[in-house]
């Protein structure tokens, strides 16, 4: 092990922290892997920020362990790896905080704990790694240790959107893998710090662009970009709050980092890249937004917002190949990538808090709950403006970036794609309407509508939330409107520190700086906000509320078929391939199985060999009929006298000709051949007879008598 | 006298394990710790060989012009039988216990000790004479593993076996006979034997025979549409399918093709050729097929089995490669996939032993009540799927990486195939895993009431296993550069 060993100590710490779990056992095990847990989190959030405070004062650092997997693992740490590795490990520390008191009462507690530092561990890796196999490595961990916490529940719905969630990973991971290999092909490095020089020399840019788009698959599907997006609207909801946040706030971050890799460093310049991911980028937006709107459940509003907020990073990203003033877009994306994290942290919590008091997170049961509860109130409110991109908010300042970057980006081209650069500028707006719209939609449901009738809200109380968690969730919302109003000396700042990260490594030079409240970037965030007020009531409260006795009702009005996953991903993947494939296998199984080997081959075989063998018999046999055949005895005809015969004959001729004619009988009787010899041999037998007998010779002597007689007389 | 030493691991366990049934033992107890000492025993023989290989052939009897039965230690022979000699010790601890009730089980440790005498001479064969002998005296010898259970079932699958086996060995000595007559010489010889050879017209002709031979040994292997025996033997005892079937029979068909590609017909003389694009496309669908049907095979055993079939195809895949890296890459999977085979088949057995479940759908829960076995079964089962740092994706990476530098569309295709029969294996695996670790609640209690962990004789050898699939994962580097110096003919 080489360079700065506290690297690798801060991806481990929640390793080693995670051992003594798997010996707690008993009553108190979840209490003290509780503690445990907290008491890791913290260690590595200290542990982060002193490495971070490093980093800034001394430069960065890097550690190698070499050996590993044959590759060896890089770690380094910079200006981005140092303020992201602060942020998650902050996140840890306050979502574990939180977890005790949500999780009391549930089950499995020291694996939920277990898999939370494990995973800990493996973002942490993955925002150290300084090479994409390290990357690849922890984040495949990652993606393992995460499914728990969405099966955490181990309901039907908590297993099917954790199969949904464990699938997309592998199958991203795996095209992750196929574009690593083809990368790794082309360029021989996967050295993040050598990587853009490395792809800048490549010359086949079509199996570049390739490897680019397999590893826009990987990384796009645990960020949460369309049409990969599937998991998040589902896994967020059943998952427990401190782990939809961390979920929602770090994990699509990790795949955010892929794709900043891919569009600075391994596809830098493309345009045709640029402008795929900023499509893709868009539509994400666009679309979590509308399910944001329609959405009638807490944690799901706030997933589907985390898609459309991915998207707003993704379209920042997009224009960074686009520009040739790359600060807007790099400055836009990452702090959007900080304030999203931190708004969906404070969100999620609250979430969380809703549903610790409640057990429900339909907007129908748990209206009006942050009544009289100011510290909710705040925090709520404190996130929602920043999110919204209320001016003096955090999020205004990072909005304003991106817009800025679309807005540059369009003027760049002209013909189509300025047209369509236009269209992006305007959905864009559109989205942040949007997301106005559903915030104040869950400020109506929470402060504002009256509680449903049958149920009795936690009021005044001040035990909804421990105190621990206040001050935690204070930092986050506090910092959003600090950030807001100072972003020259806040955020500027911290965007500083991060810039080389997306430029291939490279500080940026000749920056302007940025009006922020100039009037017409405050346009573009009035008009998203009028946008949005507008939608929130005319269109949410006419078409998605109904007005009932209690209160308002909201209705939900997305159908149910309108399902990218069980519209197509799910026939596709259960129905559809598997056919695909089963029926040439199924042929050639049972051609080639026992049967085929036992049965049908010997039945050929023996064809060909039965012919042979009964060639010679055959021939005997063919010889015996023909030319040695036995000869017969001619039938003996009785034909009796010949002239019976002629004349039998000739009747038999007559009657056939008689009988075509008329065609009575075709039943030919007997010849007449027969009859007439019958006929003669009865004829001579009784002649026979008779001459034989005595009077016949009486007879005849009387007629010699008489003959006799008549001669005598004559004479 | 030195080279009298390599005929040891071969005719010791073969002596021994022939004679057990002349022994008086009293008891079980005592027969065990004999058939154990000659396991380890021929396991250290044929380690101390490997450690100090004789320079010099051994020509044991001279059959006929050059047909001679002759023992050479190279370097892929190293390899397997390292491999071999590794999880045989193992092997047969955990059969003491899995085979503690049965009736018969002198005749099975007795043919189970043979089959390692045989199984190390395929390794240590020195020329395609001695590796075809072996080849077919260890179908031989392990039909009465196969058979043991003399059920009609059994029997019917060991008629199976027998009707393949024979059947391929039958394909393949078209290309022994080819070898014999065309080639230089018998022996094994890295680069093949038709170097310097004026084939002239019966090159193509040559190229045909290999597909034949390969196809031949690739029944062993388990190459669709051959591969109906595999799924049919997993009636056999779990120690022999997990061994023989994961283990020894199906890597000495891999071993044979790698055998026949590399050291008889020779990689250089073969690589483009319309041979190679003929047998890589047997592999792929291979690799398709086995993990698609694992997909759908709701019987543990049977879906290792397919499971099985996917990864040898793996191996022979990036055998087919035709290339050094293509080569390292086979042979490490071959090493990590050993591992992880037998450890989720051995799983699978003490699931089967502990709580006599067979089929996936009635184990939800179980890894309450086994979680040793579970746990073990879930390390192995990533280490399948190729997730880091696992030994197999250290495989993976090098078949992957090997496909793409051939630059051939056919191998990038493989690689694809790869890719997606990894997705399988994590669905097939995980179906398993999530059903055990993750039920519906309530789901499936009242079958998996009786099940325990076994004792520590199944324990151990999962325990070593497991350890190993990591290590071998994490730790690669002095193996795969062995592995390299072996694939580019150093040894």
């Amino acid at each position: 092990m080489t360079g700065n060993i506290w690297l690798a100590v801060l991806w481990l710490l929640p390793f080693i922290g995670a051992l003594p779990l798997l010996f707690f056992s008993g009553k108190k095990a979840g209490y003290a892997c509780g503690r445990m847990a907290v008491f890791t989190a913290a260690a590595e959030f200290l542990l982060s920020l002193i490495l971070a405070v490093n980093t800034f004062f001394n430069g960065g650092s890097t550690c190698a362990i070499s050996g590993v997997m044959g590759f060896g693992l890089t770690f380094s740490m910079e200006g981005f790896n140092a303020v992201y590795l602060v942020i998650l490990s902050f996140m840890w520390m306050t979502a574990v905080f939180f977890s005790p008191e949500y999780m009391r009462g549930h089950e499995n507690l020291r694996r939920y704990y277990l898999f939370t530092l494990l995973t800990l561990g493996a973002t942490a890796g993955v925002f150290l790694s300084a090479d994409l196999i390290t990357l690849f490595l922890f984040f495949e961990i990652m993606s393992f240790t995460s499914y728990v916490w969405v099966a955490q529940e181990e309901t039907r719905g908590a297993l099917r959107a954790a199969g949904t969630y464990l699938s997309v990973a592998v199958l991203g991971g795996m095209v992750m893998l196929m574009g690593m290999f083809l990368l790794y092909h082309l360029t021989g490095t996967l050295s993040i710090a050598e990587l853009r020089a490395a792809c800048a020399a490549v010359k086949e840019r079509g199996v570049l662009f390739a490897a680019g788009l397999m590893m826009l698959v990987g990384f796009g599907a645990k960020a949460g970009m369309f049409p990969l997006h599937i998991w998040l609207p589902k896994a967020h909801p059943v998952a427990p709050a401190p782990a939809s946040a961390l979920l929602s706030g770090v994990l699509t971050k990790a795949g955010i980092l892929g794709i900043i890799l891919l569009c600075g460093s391994v596809l830098f310049g493309e345009e045709r890249f640029g402008f795929l991911v900023l499509v893709l980028g868009v539509i994400t937006m666009f679309l979590g937004a509308v399910l944001g709107v329609f959405s009638v459940d807490l944690k799901r509003t706030f997933a589907c917002s985390s898609v459309s907020q991915v998207g707003f990073i993704l379209t920042g990203l997009g224009a960074l190949n686009l520009l040739p003033e790359k600060m807007l877009a790099i400055d836009g994306a990452f702090l959007h990538m900080v304030n999203h994290s931190l708004i969906k942290l404070v969100l999620f919590l609250l979430a969380g808090i809703v549903y610790k008091n409640l057990h429900s997170l339909d907007f129908n049961e748990i209206r009006g709950f942050g009544k009289g509860k100011p510290f909710f109130f705040a925090a709520y409110v404190s996130a929602a403006l920043a999110i919204g991109g209320m001016p003096l908010f955090s999020g205004y300042i990072s909005k304003t970036l991106l817009h800025e970057a679309i807005v540059e980006s369009a003027h760049m081209y002209g013909g189509g794609t300025h047209t369509l650069l236009v269209a992006a500028e305007w959905i864009f707006l559109v989205s942040g309407g949007m997301t106005v719209a559903y915030m104040l939609k869950v400020f109506f449901v929470l402060f504002v509508d009256s509680p449903a009738a049958k149920h009795t809200h936690v009021r005044e109380s001040e035990n909804y939330v421990s105190n621990p968690v206040k001050c935690l969730l204070a930092v986050p919302a506090v910092l959003f409107a600090v950030f807001g109003m100072l972003p020259g000396i806040t955020m500027q700042k911290i965007a500083g520190w991060a810039e080389p990260f997306f430029n291939g490594g490279a500080f940026l030079e000749g920056k302007d700086a940025v009006h922020y409240f100039s009037l017409g970037n405050l346009k573009g965030a009035l008009i998203s906000i009028v946008i949005g007020v507008f939608l929130y009531f005319v269109f949410v409260r006419r078409f998605l509320c109904e007005k009932e006795e209690g209160g308002m009702y909201y209705k939900n009005c997305i159908p149910v078929w309108l399902d990218l996953e069980d519209g197509i991903y799910r026939p596709l993947c259960c129905y559809l391939l598997p056919l695909l494939f089963e029926v040439p296998c199924r042929l050639a199984d049972g051609l080639v199985s026992e049967k085929f080997f036992a049965r049908i081959l010997p039945f050929m075989l023996a064809v060909p060999c039965r012919i042979l063998d009964k060639f010679v018999g055959g021939m005997v046999y063919v010889v015996n009929r023909t030319v040695f055949r036995q000869v017969r005895e001619k039938e003996h005809v009785v034909m009796g006298d010949r002239l019976a015969y002629y004349a039998g004959s000739a009747a038999d001729c007559i009657s056939r000709i008689y009988r075509r004619v008329s065609k009575k009988g075709e039943k030919e009787g007997r010849s007449y051949v027969e009859r007439f010899r019958d006929g003669e041999e009865k004829l001579s037998r009784t002649v026979r007879l008779v001459t034989r007998s005595v009077s016949y010779g009486l007879l005849l002597s009387c007629i010699g008598l008489l003959m006799t007689m008549l001669y005598l007389l004559m004479e | 006298m030195e080279k009298y030493g390599i005929l040891l691991p071969i005719v010791f366990p073969l002596v021994m394990g022939a004679l057990l049934p002349l022994f008086p033992f009293r008891n079980k107890r005592g027969r065990n710790l004999y058939i154990e000492l000659v396991t380890i025993a021929t396991a250290a023989f044929a380690v101390w060989l490997i450690f100090h290989r004789p320079s010099e052939d051994f020509n044991v009897l001279n059959l006929a012009g050059n047909l001679e039965v002759k023992f050479h230690i190279d370097g892929l022979g190293m390899v397997f039988g390292g491999l071999v000699s590794f999880l045989w010790p193992l092997a047969t601890l955990y059969a003491f216990e899995y085979m503690e009730h049965d009736t018969k089980d002198n005749v099975f440790f007795s043919f189970y000790t043979m089959t390692f005498g045989v199984t190390i001479g395929i390794a240590f064969s020195g020329n395609l004479m001695t590796m075809y002998m072996f080849y077919e005296m260890l179908t031989l010898v392990t039909m009465p593993l196969v058979m043991h259970g003399c059920s009609r079932k059994a029997i019917l699958a060991c008629r199976k076996y027998m009707t393949y086996s024979i059947g391929g060995a039958a394909f393949a000595f078209i290309g022994f006979i080819f070898v014999y007559r065309l080639g230089n010489t018998m022996d094994f010889t890295f680069g093949g034997v038709f170097s310097g050879v004026a084939l002239g017209e019966k090159e193509a002709l040559v190229k045909a025979v290999y597909v034949l031979a390969v196809l031949g040994f690739g029944v062993k292997a388990a190459i669709f549409p051959f591969y109906g025996w595999l799924p049919a033997v997993s009636v056999a005892p779990t120690p022999v399918t997990a061994l023989l079937h994961a283990v020894a029979v199906v890597k000495a068909g891999a071993f044979a093709i790698i055998r026949i590609t590399y050291y008889s017909f020779g990689a250089e003389f073969l690589q483009g050729s319309f041979a190679q694009y003929t047998v890589l496309v047997f592999a792929i669908a291979t690799i398709l097929f086995g993990s698609a049907r694992a997909v759908k095979e709701p019987h543990l055993k049977r879906r290792l089995a397919y499971s099985t079939i996917s990864n040898l195809s793996y191996i022979i895949f990036a055998a087919l490669l035709m290339t050094p890296e293509g080569m390292v890459g086979s042979m490490m999977h071959i090493i990590a996939h050993a591992f992880i085979k037998i450890t989720l088949f051995y799983c699978a057995g003490a699931i089967l032993h502990c709580s006599g479940l067979e089929y996936v759908r009635d184990m939800a829960g179980l890894a309450k009540k086994m979680p040793y076995v579970c746990a073990c079964f879930l390390a192995a089962g990533a280490g399948l799927i190729g997730v880091p740092p696992m030994a197999a994706f250290v495989s993976k990476w090098h078949i992957g990486t090997a496909a793409i530098a051939s630059g051939d569309p056919l191998a990038i295709a493989g690689m694809f195939a790869v890719l997606f029969s990894a997705f399988c294996t994590a669905v097939y695996i995980c179906g398993f895993v999530m059903r055990a670790f993750l039920p519906f609640s309530g789901e499936g209690d009242w079958k998996t009431k009786q099940a325990c962990d076994p004792t520590w004789r199944m324990k151990l050898p999962l325990g070593i296993l497991v350890y190993m699939i990591f290590t071998i994962g994490m730790f690669a580097k002095p193996l795969l550069a062995f592995l390299g110096r072996v694939a580019s003919g150093g040894l």
